[in-house]
């Protein structure tokens, strides 16, 4: 029974645990292990001359020494910031206990670098085994994991997050051939210890856990921290427990599954929706078995969202059909020991999508119905976990985690109890800074941290100054210093010259806008923040972190306001500058807010070129929005920047807008920079209740031709890039592809929507206006061809199909588009006819045949299907075409599954007049 | 050594007395040298221009971003008495504009096209495709700006990266000739997102590129025929054409563009650098005053615009070692939208067409049309600056106060120079600050010789004259000057 207790979901977590026990010892003899990683003491202390009692004085935070080694002033326990270890309240719900037996018994082993010391160094192997099966069953006493299979596509999705959005500023990239940095805080084997959903939980609300921010929020939506747990535990193969079948299709109720063919099937891990293909319009069916052990009054929940109903021995217990959100239904139901067959039915129209099923009996307390499951009779299902606890073992590792000292660091309720620590240490000024965990070999009774010497060396010295008198607070830059260097805020933002991206990592900082450059991916420096932006801004960011800068992909983690205590008044008292008075004015806001608004937009300053206004995209770069500012930013810092941007932030793509200090715009406010400044400000003052600023909306520009064509030679959808589209006074319009030598486009009505291309930057092609779109396959119009069997040539895409020589306009403004192609000279004159039913296109082509080797033709057309009736040709049953010439037979062949029309220009020296009428 | 000049002292002195106000308002101001005129577009008319030409007949031809071609009559006379007919339509995005034998020439983005009215109406009614051996792929960075005719009769197109990054069609990031006859010879490598393309004098051909990758901040970059000019975004066209030699090594990101040069042989550094900010933000149209003397005292020198800024500067150039290098200094300021296509006529008017669609710029305006004329009247500005093996050599436009020239502490000298990186752009980065050993000032005060400890090849060299006064005691109109120090002369 060693392993059977936790028999595992995971095959892959099976295996580790049958191996993990020899193999942890295997390991610990042939690998050097790694001292706990502290990124700001890898950075900034270690193997430097830096402070030795600032630099021990990190340690003492962030290794917890002073939870059991205590400070007896209140005022010097503040002096040090505390990385409190995890809340283990609910544990058994987020790790794995076979992780969990694995950790506990050789911590450093399965994940070097971690912070936590082996506090059963000094036992025997025997009873350290006893031990940690102990205190195994008391942390998995608290709940049970539940296993949900990876998704490929989430996985790509969350390596993108995991490398964008900053993950990788503190934690070791995994993509490219990045080093292992010291200044990566370690994970270890997370598909060990993590399930998906408790990986992803965590990653929605790390504090939660992590109370003490070190690993901030960084707000990540559900499915953003799925994508990124799916990520790092990618390796993970959870085995299905479920049988399912799934199928697509649109339904208000659940289906008659018998008369479907599902799409696919296959075993799920739980009963997961996440196994459909699309997220709308599908439904599942789940089947399995289960196993009843006492027999009694079983109690069933289905939720679900749309409907569901849940089948037990072939007969409906449950019916929660329809098209409803989330909605909760419970029968109770006599079941006998032994197996049960259930089946699971759901169907999703469209919007959210849940299902869920728990139940409860005798001997079995509410839990959701996957973990019973098995897909057979017989099989042991995964829900023997965590009920199978032996109260005699958790009794004992709850005495264990008390008297060892887990509770020095881990707050744990148990029974609705704080778990208090019952282990006595000394005073840390009464420790001898030789001995006990700081000895080079610890004694055997001492937590085992693996102290670097480097570690030993700094924490040696704050002992000693801690015997000299009590830690005062730090103050000032070195108090801002030491709190950016905990939090490890220095690994984004550089302030005094300090800290930054390590360059390691600077490739990993990306940006929507690659045009800006570092601006544009690197996080802001901090230098003079404080003048910047307003304390109670800062407070807001460090309590719900920011995602202002469209641009960045990196986001400003949550950190929680306690977390950072007075960082923002201290950053305001730091940085504050002297100012000008802000400039005096008689002039009544109004006009002044007038004056701004006309300065913000496309006849002022043009700052809307570059930064949004709210919802609003700019046209050009995306820079942070102008409805903020007056939130952020402090009004005199503002005055200051706009009169020198270069000076404050070197590098910024900011231009001056007034230069010198000097108006270009001397129209407003008498060209008085200072009154311009400040009418902005008071422009943005009204954030986002501001009038728009002009230049941000954009109409259509529609291209009307009056009594000329229209010439508009663009990005055109479906003709190319260097389209020339021609619109006629008669509504009929095509889209020539000098490319292609071809028209590729007729429509009717109006023309051209310019806007895309004539406001802004012009990016994208531009489909036609009007109605009525003919598209018209592509190849070359003129061939020539050894035999009348011979195959059109295909032509590359990326090769012109002949010369493009250019165009003439007549007199009424119509082109004649000219060309060479297959040694001809060609004039393809197309125009706009107008009838009593819809304008055609009637195109008459001049050809001027070289000799050439081959017979020359035209191809009039090239369809599915081409039936001839005179000179008239009914083109794949939708419209038709005529085709006259003065010379040679048309004829429509059929090749390759397409009919070709191909008139043959026999005489092929001379010149031949063709009129081909479009009727669409 | 030199004689005080009492007429300075006495200058100085009523400076003094009158207090800081007056001092600002008798400063000289770029407006009293070079005056701004703007041309009078009609209402209803949106004209964006990118690129100008006059013609032999007297019209400015303006070539504008949404397609059109306009003749402007009477360009030269006053805004009242001009006007503006429209002469095509439906050319995409032209970005050059230049005339031969009775042909318009306007490069647009997929060929260079020749136009002619033929039956006389005042309309285009020939659109010829002239050469097109590049390619498009439908990115709107992929602008492509064409030259004046070279003495040789070529034409110039340089063609900016797939969206100023990457080369996914032909010819991306590369200079193209297209000869009289219409035949495409590549001509150089390496461009990113060019601004505007124009010659010297001499008749050699340059363009300014614009800060982003491997390009620390904006430049004029000399377009020698064979060279790579240092972005390798494109350089995977060396497998189309052998006209250009074998494809040069890649350069090695983070490294410094001199170091590079000196291991690359086709590479070509920038002949001068415009500093961000201090300079401009997005350097364009280029042209070269050699109206002999009617545009001023700058004959030969380069006129180039900055888009965002709305400016044009001024750039000097001389070759050392067989390379341009040279200062670059500012100009004019205040046109009303972003300067992109400039054209010096020969009766030394400069037009300048502004926009600021797109990517923001100074003025207030959307577009604008603006011609730059000469008062007659000459300002204090630096006229030429030469590198010396240990310093430089400043000439003046008018004769300099010995006194305050000759004192080193009249001027103030720092280097610095970019990270050449795959990266976007670089701080100004190994910075130093060269003592100025001595100033000496020439018998005719015109010139002044600085001995600098010591110059640093490689660097951009940003020269502030703060203190320098003119004969008459004025200020420099504008103090700062950057020079380019790619190569030292040798010591002769």
């Amino acid at each position: 029974m060693r392993f059977g207790l936790f028999s595992g979901l995971a095959l892959r977590t099976l295996a580790a645990a049958a191996s993990l026990w020899t193999c942890a010892t295997a390991f610990a003899s042939d690998t050097a292990l790694t001292h706990p990683v502290v990124p700001g003491f890898e950075r900034f202390f270690a193997n430097s001359a830096a402070d030795r009692v600032l630099g021990g004085r990190l340690l003492l935070g962030e290794l917890n020494c002073v939870a059991c080694h205590a400070l007896e002033h209140d005022a010097e326990k503040a002096a040090i910031s505390v990385k409190q270890a995890p809340v283990l309240d609910n544990v058994g719900q987020r790790v794995r206990p076979e992780y969990l037996r694995a950790f506990l018994t050789a911590p450093r082993t399965v994940k070097p670098g971690t912070t936590m010391p082996d506090l059963l160094a000094g036992v025997s192997a025997s009873k350290k085994k006893q031990h940690v099966e102990a205190l195994v069953h008391f942390l998995a006493s608290t709940g049970t994991t539940r296993d949900l299979a990876v998704l490929e596509q989430a996985v790509q999705r969350g390596e993108a997050l995991f490398h964008q959005v900053g993950c990788v500023a503190c934690h070791q990239p995994r993509r490219g051939e990045t080093r292992p940095l010291a200044t990566s805080v370690p994970l270890g084997d997370l598909s060990q210890k993590y399930t998906l959903p408790a990986l992803a939980a965590f990653l929605q609300d790390p504090l939660h856990v992590r109370p003490a921010g070190r690993m901030p929020n960084l707000n990540l939506t559900e499915i953003e921290a799925r994508d990124v747990a799916s990520f790092l535990l990618r390796d993970l193969e959870v085995p299905g427990n479920i049988n399912f079948a799934y199928y697509e299709g649109a339904w208000d109720k659940l289906p008659d599954f018998s008369q479907l063919q599902p799409q696919a099937t296959g075993t799920a891990p739980g009963l997961d929706v996440g196994v459909a293909r699309r997220r709308d319009q599908f439904a599942l069916r789940f089947e399995a078995v289960l196993t009843v052990e006492q027999p009694g009054q079983h109690r069933f929940f289905l939720s679900s969202d749309d409907g569901s109903q849940l089948w037990i021995d072939g007969q409906l217990v449950i019916d929660n059909d329809g098209i409803h959100a989330t909605t909760e239904k419970d029968a109770k139901v006599q079941l006998t020991a032994g197996p049960h067959a259930v089946r699971v039915d759901y169907f999703e129209q469209g919007g959210e999508e849940t299902l869920k099923v728990e139940y409860q009996g005798p001997g079995v307390s509410l839990r959701p119905l996957d973990y019973a499951l098995t897909r057979e009779a017989g099989q042991t299902p995964a829900s023997d976990r965590g009920c199978r606890v032996d109260p005699a073992l958790v009794q004992q590792g709850r005495q264990l985690f008390s008297s060892l000292g887990c509770a020095s660091c881990h707050a744990m309720k148990s029974e609705g109890d704080t778990v208090k620590t019952e282990l006595a240490a000394l005073a840390l000024k009464q420790l001898d800074a030789e001995k006990g965990c700081l000895a080079v070999t610890p004694q055997t009774a001492a937590p085992h941290f693996a102290l670097s010497s480097q570690q030993r060396l700094f924490l040696g010295a704050a002992v000693e100054a801690a015997k000299q008198g009590p830690f005062e607070p730090l103050s000032g830059r070195a108090a801002v210093a030491h709190t950016l260097t905990t939090f490890n805020c220095y690994a984004c933002h550089e302030r005094d010259r300090v800290g930054g991206v390590e360059s390691e990592r600077n490739a990993f900082f990306a940006t929507t806008i690659q045009e800006m450059g570092d601006e544009g991916r690197i996080p802001p420096h901090l230098t003079h923040v404080g003048d910047k932006l307003q304390p109670q801004w800062m407070q807001r960011v460090f309590a719900q972190g920011a995602k202002d800068r469209p641009y960045l992909l990196a986001r400003m983690p949550k950190f929680g306001q306690e977390n950072l205590g007075d960082l923002a008044s201290l950053l305001k008292t730091l940085d504050d500058q002297p100012s000008d008075p802000l400039p005096a004015t008689n002039q009544p806001p109004r006009r002044l807010k007038n004056a701004g608004h006309r300065l913000v937009g496309d006849q002022g300053l043009s700052c809307i070129k570059c930064h949004t206004f709210g919802e609003l995209g700019s046209t050009g770069i995306q820079a942070i929005s102008l409805t903020t500012m007056h939130q952020r930013l402090n009004e005199d810092w503002f005055h200051r920047y706009m009169l020198n941007p270069a000076a404050m932030r070197p590098g910024t793509r900011m231009p001056a807008p007034w230069p010198d200090g000097v108006s270009l715009l001397p129209g407003i406010l008498d060209g008085d920079a200072r009154q311009q400044i400040h009418a902005v400000w008071m422009f943005l003052a009204d954030g986002p209740q501001a009038a728009v600023p002009r230049g941000l909306t954009q109409g259509a520009m529609e291209l009307v031709a009056e009594d000329r064509p229209i010439v508009y030679r663009n990005f055109i959808e479906g003709a190319g890039s260097s389209a020339i589209a021609v619109g006629f006074p008669e509504k009929a319009n095509l889209a020539f592809d000098p490319h292609g030598l071809r028209l590729a486009l007729l429509w009717q009505g109006a023309f051209m929507d310019a806007s895309r291309h004539w406001t802004s930057r012009g990016s994208g092609f531009q489909p036609p206006l009007g109605r009525n779109v003919l598209k018209l396959p592509d190849g070359a119009p003129l061939a020539r061809l050894a035999s009348p069997d011979e195959s059109w040539p295909d032509t590359p895409a990326k090769e012109p199909v002949g010369v493009f020589r250019g165009y003439r306009l007549d007199e009424k403004g119509r082109p004649t588009f000219l060309y060479d192609c297959a040694n001809a000279r060609v004039e393809d004159t197309p125009v706009a006819v107008e009838t009593e039913e819809d304008p055609r296109i009637r195109r008459t082509y001049r050809i001027e045949a070289n000799s050439g080797e081959g017979a020359l033709y035209l191809r009039a057309a090239t369809a599915g299907s081409i039936t001839r009736d005179g000179d008239w040709y009914l083109i794949d049953k939708d419209w038709r075409m005529r085709l006259v010439s003065d010379r040679g037979e048309p004829v429509v062949r059929s090749h390759n599954g397409r009919q070709e029309l191909l008139l043959p220009l026999e005489s092929a020296d001379g010149v031949t007049t063709i009129t081909q009428e479009y009727v669409w | 050594m030199f004689r005080k000049l009492v007429v300075s002292l006495l200058v100085l002195a009523s400076l003094a007395t009158n207090g800081s106000p007056s001092i600002a308002q008798d400063s000289p101001k770029e407006a009293d040298y070079y005056a701004i005129t703007s041309l009078p577009i009609p209402d209803g008319v949106v004209l964006e221009p990118g690129g100008l030409t006059l013609l032999p007949e007297g019209q400015l031809a303006a070539c504008s971003r949404r397609g059109d071609i306009y003749l402007v009559s009477n360009p030269l006379g006053k805004p009242e008495e001009m006007k503006f007919s429209l002469f095509a339509s439906g050319l995409h995005e032209p970005l050059g504009l230049t005339h031969r034998d009775g042909w318009l020439y306007a490069t647009q983005r997929g060929e260079v096209t020749r136009l002619k009215d033929v039956n006389q109406d005042g309309r285009a009614d020939v659109f010829e495709t002239f050469a097109n051996g590049w390619g498009l792929s439908g990115d709107y960075h992929e602008y492509a700006f064409g030259s004046d005719f070279d003495p040789d009769g070529n034409l110039w197109v340089v063609l900016c990266l797939t969206g100023s990054f990457s080369s996914e069609v032909k010819y991306r990031g590369w200079c193209l000739r297209i000869t009289p006859e219409g035949r495409v010879l590549p001509t150089c490598s390496g461009l990113r997102s060019p601004g505007g393309v124009g010659m010297n004098a001499a008749g050699d051909m340059f363009y300014t590129d614009n800060q982003g990758p491997w390009n620390g901040a904006c430049s004029l970059k000399h377009l020698k025929p064979g060279k790579f000019v240092g972005h390798p975004g494109g350089n995977r066209w060396y497998e189309a054409t052998d006209a250009l030699g074998p494809r040069p090594a890649d350069p090695q990101s983070g490294s410094r563009m001199m170091t590079e040069a000196k291991k690359i042989s086709q590479l070509e550094p920038p002949a001068v650098y415009f500093p961000y900010q201090k300079m401009g933000q997005s350097a364009a149209g280029i042209a070269c005053d050699t109206t002999g003397g009617k545009f001023g005292v700058f004959q030969n020198q380069l006129f180039v615009g900055d888009q965002t800024h709305s400016t044009v500067m001024r750039v000097y150039l001389e070759q050392v070692q067989g390379h341009y290098q040279g200062a670059c200094f500012p100009f004019r300021q205040g046109f009303s939208s972003g300067a992109v296509a400039l054209h010096m006529t020969p009766q030394g008017s400069l037009f300048v067409g502004c926009t600021g669609r797109g990517w923001g710029s100074r003025g207030g305006k959307e577009y604008a049309l603006e011609r730059l004329d000469w008062t007659g009247q000459t300002p204090f500005e630096v006229h030429e600056m030469r590198a010396r093996p240990d310093g430089f050599e400043l000439t003046f436009t008018q004769p300099v106060d010995p006194q305050t020239a000759a004192e080193v502490k009249s001027y103030e000298l720092s280097t610095y120079t970019y990270i050449y990186q795959a990266n976007y752009g670089s701080p100004e980065v190994d910075g130093t600050k060269p003592m100025i050993v001595k100033a000496e000032v020439a018998p005719d005060h015109r010139r002044v010789r600085i001995t600098v400890d010591r110059l640093q090849p490689g660097h951009v060299h940003e020269l502030h004259l703060n203190g320098v006064r003119s004969a008459e005691g004025l200020p420099l109109l504008h103090k700062e000057a950057y020079y380019t120090l790619n190569y030292l002369p040798a010591a002769s």
